[in-house]
């Protein structure tokens, strides 16, 4: 069943099991995204997702489907971890992360060097770059999703491509 | 390294995290939330539980003129509906945190 189906049943008749097959469907994208956006904090990461999934079970009634129930939990995650940025106190850092993750042991060193160097962005560019290549977004849709011009958006996005060139450079 | 290598290491997708703690905890959140109206119900149950029952005892007791507000005594019995009163609402209020 897609995701359409699901958030119809969710909507229609507050069927949990149907919000419970979309959050497992969503939940790895929606968990790495925020895993990017707090370098590596599993703890943090996973408790932002948590608070996703439930203001996104609150406010199924008002997805309206203008854009896809991935796309719009997205926007729900970054507009939590923002709110968390806020919160946190400026000289609090957050974890440091030597670049592995439960799930990524073995996997290639290109793509521990990836999470390393995506470390050194911000967190605008770290999710600029995210949304448009790993979760496959349009330039429009991430955009939306971080509510912000697209011409901003493009230029996290070049900007964080140039400041990965030079670090990922400078590793190789 | 190259912009296609890089676009190429971009577009990788992200790892796959384990469903199975997460949806749990996450299903325990939502029936959380979903039980709360019952649970501010049975606050709201409970006050005017106590409310009524009390205002009975008082003005039962008396109507019948066995005591005189303000007659200590005689306020026994009300004041032990009372805390049972206190003591099931407390009751209720547990069941429902269950």
């Amino acid at each position: 069943m897609d995701d359409r189906e699901l958030v119809e049943r969710a909507v229609k008749s507050r069927d949990v099991a149907a919000f419970n097959a979309l959050a497992r469907q969503n939940q790895s994208q929606v968990r790495g995204l925020l895993m990017r956006l707090t370098r590596g904090n599993h703890a943090l990461a996973d408790d932002l997702a948590q608070e996703t999934f439930l203001e996104a079970w609150r406010g199924i009634t008002n997805f309206r489907g203008e854009s896809s129930f991935s796309t719009w939990l997205y926007r729900i995650a970054y507009s939590r971890f923002l709110m968390q940025a806020r919160k946190r106190k400026p000289d609090e850092p957050l974890d440091d992360w030597d670049g592995t993750t439960p799930s990524s042991e073995g996997q290639a060193q290109a793509r521990i060097d990836l999470e390393r160097a995506m470390k050194k962005l911000a967190p605008a560019e770290s999710a600029a770059l995210t949304l448009c290549f790993a979760l496959g977004l349009s330039n429009t849709e991430a955009a939306d999703t971080m509510q912000i011009p697209l011409g901003t958006l493009k230029s996290h996005v070049l900007r964080g491509r140039e400041k990965l060139k030079v670090i990922l450079g400078d590793q190789s | 390294m190259n912009d296609q290598e890089l676009d190429a290491l971009l577009a990788t997708p992200l790892p796959e995290r384990d469903v199975g703690e997460f949806s749990v905890l996450l299903m325990e959140k939502i029936a959380q939330h979903e039980a709360r109206p019952a649970r501010i119900l049975a606050w709201i149950t409970s006050g005017v539980m106590l409310v009524v029952i009390a205002a009975a005892c008082v003005f039962g007791a008396s109507a019948i003129g066995h005591v005189q507000l303000g007659d200590d005594t005689h306020l026994l019995v009300p004041a032990a509906l009372l805390g049972l009163t206190l003591i099931l609402s407390y009751t209720v209020l547990q069941s429902v945190r269950e």
